[in-house]
């Protein structure tokens, strides 16, 4: 179980957060949605230990992260993968691996982890002594997700894995989401692409500037009209 | 035909001095994105402890050595934790500006404690010249191509085949993902500062070493040196810093050789000049697209 409660952020004086209280199940997909400027990235960032919040704390399995360095809070077990995907230009892709796992210190292990991630992901096998700063947005992004399960996370933090990517690609992003899940990774996704990721979350939060101003399931999510307007496109239109 | 080669001999090894300045210089730019004006005064700074063991106790060369970069270390330090540290992401600015107070602190103090302009530095090696048919070549120049070139591949080695480097290169290629991997940044920034500085130590222990003297000035002369020949190599790249010293080096001797030491500065900076005007990247180009992009 992951829990934030009543988390405020600042920058300077402007509240990005005001007190953000949510629950991710362990083995769920849960979701977080919102416009831009709601806050979702600057949560992201808190979680991560870039940004330290004003108060409130983040738990994982009841530890406390807050106030942890983001290296600390990596080997406790979160990893994220940021928004615009943030790999290592000037590596290459298995240097990028090399770096998700960072904090590891066992060689065998790594190695073999790096193998698997060639076999979830083939391109990245294909690419593997590229540079990274070549490949396309859509391998960047199955690269930034590679390099995070680097580190064996617990819990994966993506922060909208869908932005600025073709929809075939969006859709093959969402297979390997459903599919990391089924194999036991609890996932907390930012998105902005409702569509797609009511076809995979479990459970639903909006966030609407710095606040948390409705939870569910896909299907309350579904059934409510106001999401309906803002988030999935109205189906009344013949109406 | 004799001088030509005579003089990119003799180019080669000052210049591979240069080609050390600058990788110092650089790795300090590529981790920070930031200009460290007190570079060649920490170096100086390195320079004055080698100097007082030397004339107060008759410390041999290599203790002057190890002297010489611990203090560019120590110093180094000193600057990280006043400019750079404290600096927000994004206040470049502020750093650099801070950079230029702290120069002028160090070299007044260095002017306090040792009030006299020039001070004795012990020579690495006295003896004939090496002669090769017509050509000949100082020893102390060729420890100081030897330790340059030696140098620079260790940095090499260290950038890409330790879990150091592959945290300094994560920092350089982006800050952020870096802290998201799990690089402890706050702790291997300082680290590689020092570890820059340290570099520039050597740099400065042969050149003091060669020029048998030191002076307040060798800080402004070394942040200079390092200066052009990053830029002319590319900012941010190893290889880059070594070929613009060595490149640096050659210039100077050549243009003195051939239009007087009134000229010699002014070729180098006119040669600074058409590289950043026809390639802005710098010879080489750089460790990281987005550093020099973002700088």
């Amino acid at each position: 179980m992951f829990e934030i409660s009543d988390i405020v952020a600042a920058y300077g004086q402007i509240e990005a957060l005001k007190g953000v209280s949510l629950k991710v199940e362990s083995g769920k997909i849960t979701c977080l949605l919102g416009p831009n400027g709601a806050g979702k990235t600057t949560l992201m960032m808190t979680i991560a230990g870039i940004l330290q919040p004003r108060r409130g704390s983040i738990r994982l399995e009841g530890t406390e992260l807050t106030g942890l360095t983001p290296a600390r809070i990596v080997s406790r077990g979160v990893a994220l993968v940021p928004e615009n995907r943030l790999v290592f230009p000037e590596m290459s892709v298995r240097e990028n691996l090399l770096a998700g796992a960072y904090q590891r210190r066992d060689r065998a292990g790594i190695d073999a982890d790096i193998e698997r991630m060639y076999a979830r992901f083939p391109r990245l096998k294909e690419r593997r002594e590229q540079m990274a700063g070549t490949l396309s947005g859509g391998e960047q992004q199955m690269l930034a997700v590679a390099r995070a399960l680097m580190s064996r996370p617990r819990l994966l933090l993506m922060d909208e894995p869908s932005l600025g990517l073709a929809p075939l690609i969006v859709a093959e992003i969402f297979d390997i989401i459903a599919e990391l899940n089924r194999d036991g990774t609890t996932i907390f996704l930012v998105e902005q692409n409702a569509h797609m990721a009511l076809k995979v979350a479990h459970q639903f939060f909006l966030m609407e500037q710095g606040r948390i101003t409705f939870s569910g399931t896909p299907g309350q999510l579904a059934e409510d009209e106001v999401i309906q307007r803002a988030y999935l496109g109205t189906r009344r239109a013949a109406g | 035909m004799i001088d030509l080669v005579q003089n990119t001999i003799d180019g080669l090894m000052i210049g591979s001095s240069y080609g050390l300045l600058a990788l110092g210089f650089t790795l300090i730019f590529g981790v920070m994105r930031r200009l460290n004006l007190s570079y060649g005064p920490s170096i100086m700074i390195g320079g004055y402890f080698g100097t007082v063991l030397y004339l107060q106790f008759g410390a041999g060369p290599l203790v002057v050595a190890v002297a010489v970069v611990v203090g560019a270390a120590l110093a180094g330090l000193y600057v990280e934790r006043l400019c750079f540290a404290p600096m927000k992401a994004g206040a470049a600015i502020a750093s650099m500006v801070s950079s230029f107070a702290v120069w002028m602190q160090l070299e007044q103090a260095a002017i306090l404690v040792l009030p006299r302009h020039t001070y004795a530095f012990p020579p690495l090696a006295t003896g004939a010249p090496l002669e090769f048919g017509p050509f000949a070549v100082r020893i102390d120049h060729l420890v100081m191509l030897g330790c340059a070139l030696g140098l620079a591949a260790a940095v090499q080695l260290l950038l890409y085949r330790t879990r150091f480097g592959l945290a300094l290169r994560a920092i350089i290629g982006n800050p952020v993902a870096a802290h998201l991997v799990g690089v402890d940044v706050r702790t291997v920034m300082p680290l590689a500062f020092a570890g820059a500085s340290a570099i520039g130590g050597v740099a400065g222990f042969l050149v003091l070493a060669v020029d048998q003297q030191v002076t307040p000035m060798f800080g402004m002369w070394a942040t200079l040196k390092g200066l052009i020949a990053m830029m002319i190599g590319g900012l941010g790249s190893v290889p880059g810093a070594v070929l613009g010293g060595l490149l640096l080096g050659v210039i100077e001797v050549q243009s003195q050789w051939y239009f007087g030491p009134q000229i010699r500065d002014l070729a180098a900076y006119f040669v600074l000049f058409a590289v950043l005007a026809l390639r802005p990247r710098g010879l080489v180009g750089s460790l990281s697209e987005a550093s020099t992009q973002k700088a």
